[in-house]
């Protein structure tokens, strides 16, 4: 009788096959400096693979984290799940189809993508829009902002574990979202904004479903702030986590509602303002502490802020054309264009070239989230492993900005 | 700027001429345009039907009751006398009702019909009233993956791993343009122009994206689907082969 003989992993008949090696091998071959220190293990430590498919992600991405027991030692976002090539699409697209190919990026406020490249593309043209456009963009822009931040609320919660806020706040959104719908025809990726303008005048539809979601909006906001900020345990699980000081904040490029949270009242439609933000009357809310519970707060502070602003637009709305006189085909003279707007989720920035043709040469696009996404190697380490969920998603990123 | 060194054409081209959209700039040096580097297609190939069970259709060893229901052999009263092992029912069509008002999808949202497919779950379009369960995190306790949002190269890999751990019975909807067949990213260079090229669609849901009504109608048809047995599933053992090269 012979002794069966184990399997040795020596064996190659046994030897995992390259295609699979992603699959079935966690640790890849270091390719870079960075990668050799992250992946190399000390006693104790072991990798935890998080995404791409997490329902608390926000999108496809995926995050290892090197942990210790409980306590996280390090984190490694792995990006480009959701790289659509949209930079080189715009290359290929004339200048006002390029508008409507910026409008899957940052996909939650799809009108400050468009607002974006429409404020470089007219910055190269040397156009002037007229008033009442600017005063629509600023409307419906705001909706946008409230829709977005309606949005995070209903996530967060959903994040830490509680069902109810995001019903809430879908009801409201999808609320806003309609009457968009009415202004613009689509309901996600509007397309609205033209170059010079925007693409159909406010109608009836679209003032009724407002004026009738504004009557209630105040109530509701506050009915939403009832729910959770005064809740023991969610207040406990945010406070004071991913802390962010005005100093780091400031060294590493954050901006937006992140910025605001740590003190900083940095705001780009006070700092470098565009469109009509000069003329209306709103504060730009700050909170010191720089945490968690505090960048959820300030959401709620900026929706007031933008219910405000709604509310001038709406009273103050001049008369006149909505879009400036322009050619079909649009030629910019050889040049290039740099625009910033305020978004939701922070600083959106477009760089355009122009070489003279009907084609942008270049189109570059930076979104806030991917710099809030570099942050989280610096909150994470020595927290544990239930705060990564609180501190990303009060970072409030988009994978289809980071990723573009 | 490095725009000097163009193909004759420009701004300065004569009026009504195509020459002023044809130029490119000039990569290499003494204005030589570069030839391009025609990469073929290898890695996208259409899912090959056979490949599902890795036999024709018609010989699938799931079918075998299905078969054996056509010939009229179960018909005969042989099941009374004992001189067969099994009784065919119709109990399967019971199942087929409870799994079809019982549709839980998984939480898979990709892009931005993700938005679109959650607002569906919510209050404004509940799908509860229609027996489709607002979605499950984990794959092994879902029965219906909803592709929503561009699928790009890097993450069709996680994707069919998840689509292949989830339990048979399990149907597959793609919701939105980019899903169907590549939509606005068509000529893109990292998308999958259209997931049937990686896996088994039952049902197409376009529209970029489509409106919650919109899904919930994709949703219908699929329990129609599933009630008439004219899903993907009756034919398959195993999950789908996925191209090489992913």
């Amino acid at each position: 009788m012979t002794t069966p003989t184990r399997p040795s992993l020596d064996d190659p008949a046994l030897a995992i096959p390259v295609e699979h090696a992603g699959i079935f091998e966690p640790i890849p071959v270091p390719r870079t400096e960075r990668e050799r220190e992250f992946y190399d293990l000390k006693d104790g430590e072991l990798l935890l693979n998080m995404g791409p498919h997490h329902p608390s992600t926000h999108g496809v991405l995926r995050v290892v984290l090197k942990i210790n027991g409980e306590q996280i030692v390090d984190v490694d976002p792995v990006l480009g799940y959701l790289h659509r090539g949209a930079e080189k699409i715009c290359e290929n697209a004339d200048y006002h189809q390029v508008i409507s190919q910026v409008d899957p990026l940052e996909y939650i406020s799809a009108l400050f993508n468009e607002w974006g490249a429409v404020l470089s593309f007219e910055k190269l043209l040397d156009v002037e829009v007229p008033r009442r456009a600017e005063y629509i963009r600023v409307l419906a822009g705001e909706l946008n902002r409230v829709a977005s931040h309606m949005l995070f609320l209903g996530f967060y919660a959903l994040d830490l574990g509680g069902i109810t806020p995001i019903l809430w706040s879908f009801a409201e959104r999808d609320e806003i979202m309609e009457a968009l719908a009415a202004l613009t025809g689509q309901k996600l990726l509007f397309n609205y904004f033209r170059i010079g303008g925007v693409n159909g005048d406010l109608n009836h539809e679209f003032l009724s479903r407002v004026g009738d979601w504004m009557s209630r909006a105040g109530t509701h906001l506050e009915d939403g702030m009832t729910l959770l900020n005064e809740n023991e345990i969610f207040v406990r699980r945010t406070r004071g986590i991913g802390v962010i000081d005005r100093e780091t904040a400031l060294r590493m490029c954050v901006s937006g509602a992140n910025l605001r949270a740590s003190g900083v009242p940095f705001d780009l439609r006070r700092a470098h303002p565009y469109s009509v933000y000069p003329e209306l009357d709103f504060d730009i809310p700050t909170r010191a502490e720089g945490d968690s519970l505090a960048r959820y707060l300030l959401r709620f502070d900026e929706v007031k802020q933008s219910l405000r602003i709604i509310d001038q637009c709406l009273h103050e709305m001049p008369d006149g054309p909505v879009m400036a006189k322009l050619p079909r085909l649009l030629r910019p003279r050889p040049g290039r264009a740099f625009s910033s707007v305020e978004a939701p989720r922070g600083q959106y920035s477009t760089y355009v070239v122009s070489d003279g043709t009907d084609q942008p040469f270049r189109m570059r696009i930076h979104d806030a989230s991917f710099l809030h996404l570099e942050i989280l190697g610096l909150l994470m380490p020595g927290t544990l492993v239930q705060d990564i969920m609180v501190v990303m998603s009060s970072l409030d990123p988009v994978m289809g900005g980071v990723d573009k | 700027m490095a725009l000097t060194g163009r193909a004759p054409g420009g701004p300065d081209a004569p009026p009504g001429t195509l020459g002023s959209r044809l130029p490119v700039p000039a990569t290499t040096a003494g204005d030589a345009l570069a030839e391009a580097v025609v990469v073929p297609n290898t890695l996208w190939t259409p899912a090959d039907p056979a490949a599902y069970g890795g036999v024709p259709v018609d010989e699938a060893p799931s079918l075998a009751l299905k078969r054996y229901d056509a010939s009229g052999e179960g018909r005969r009263n042989d099941g009374r006398w004992g001189a067969l092992d099994i009784v065919p029912t119709k109990a399967d069509y019971v199942l087929d009702l409870i799994r079809m008002n019982s549709l839980w999808p998984l939480l898979s949202g990709l892009a931005c019909c993700a938005f679109e497919m959650m607002s569906m779950s919510t209050s404004r379009h509940d799908i509860d009233r229609w027996g489709m369960f607002p979605f499950r995190a984990s794959p092994r306790q879902a029965d219906v993956l909803i592709v929503a949002g561009t699928l790009t190269t890097k993450m069709a890999e996680p994707l069919v791993r998840l689509w292949e751990e989830m339990p048979e019975p399990k149907w597959c909807v793609a919701m939105g343009d980019c899903t169907c067949s590549g939509g606005r990213y068509k000529r893109s260079y990292s998308t999958i122009q259209g997931i049937d090229r990686v896996l088994p669609v039952d049902v197409y849901v376009p529209g970029c994206p489509p409106r919650p009504e919109g899904l919930i109608y994709g949703m219908m048809k699929l329990q129609q689907l599933v009630r008439q047995r004219r899903g993907h599933w009756p034919e398959r053992n195993v999950g789908p082969t996925v191209p090489e090269g992913i």
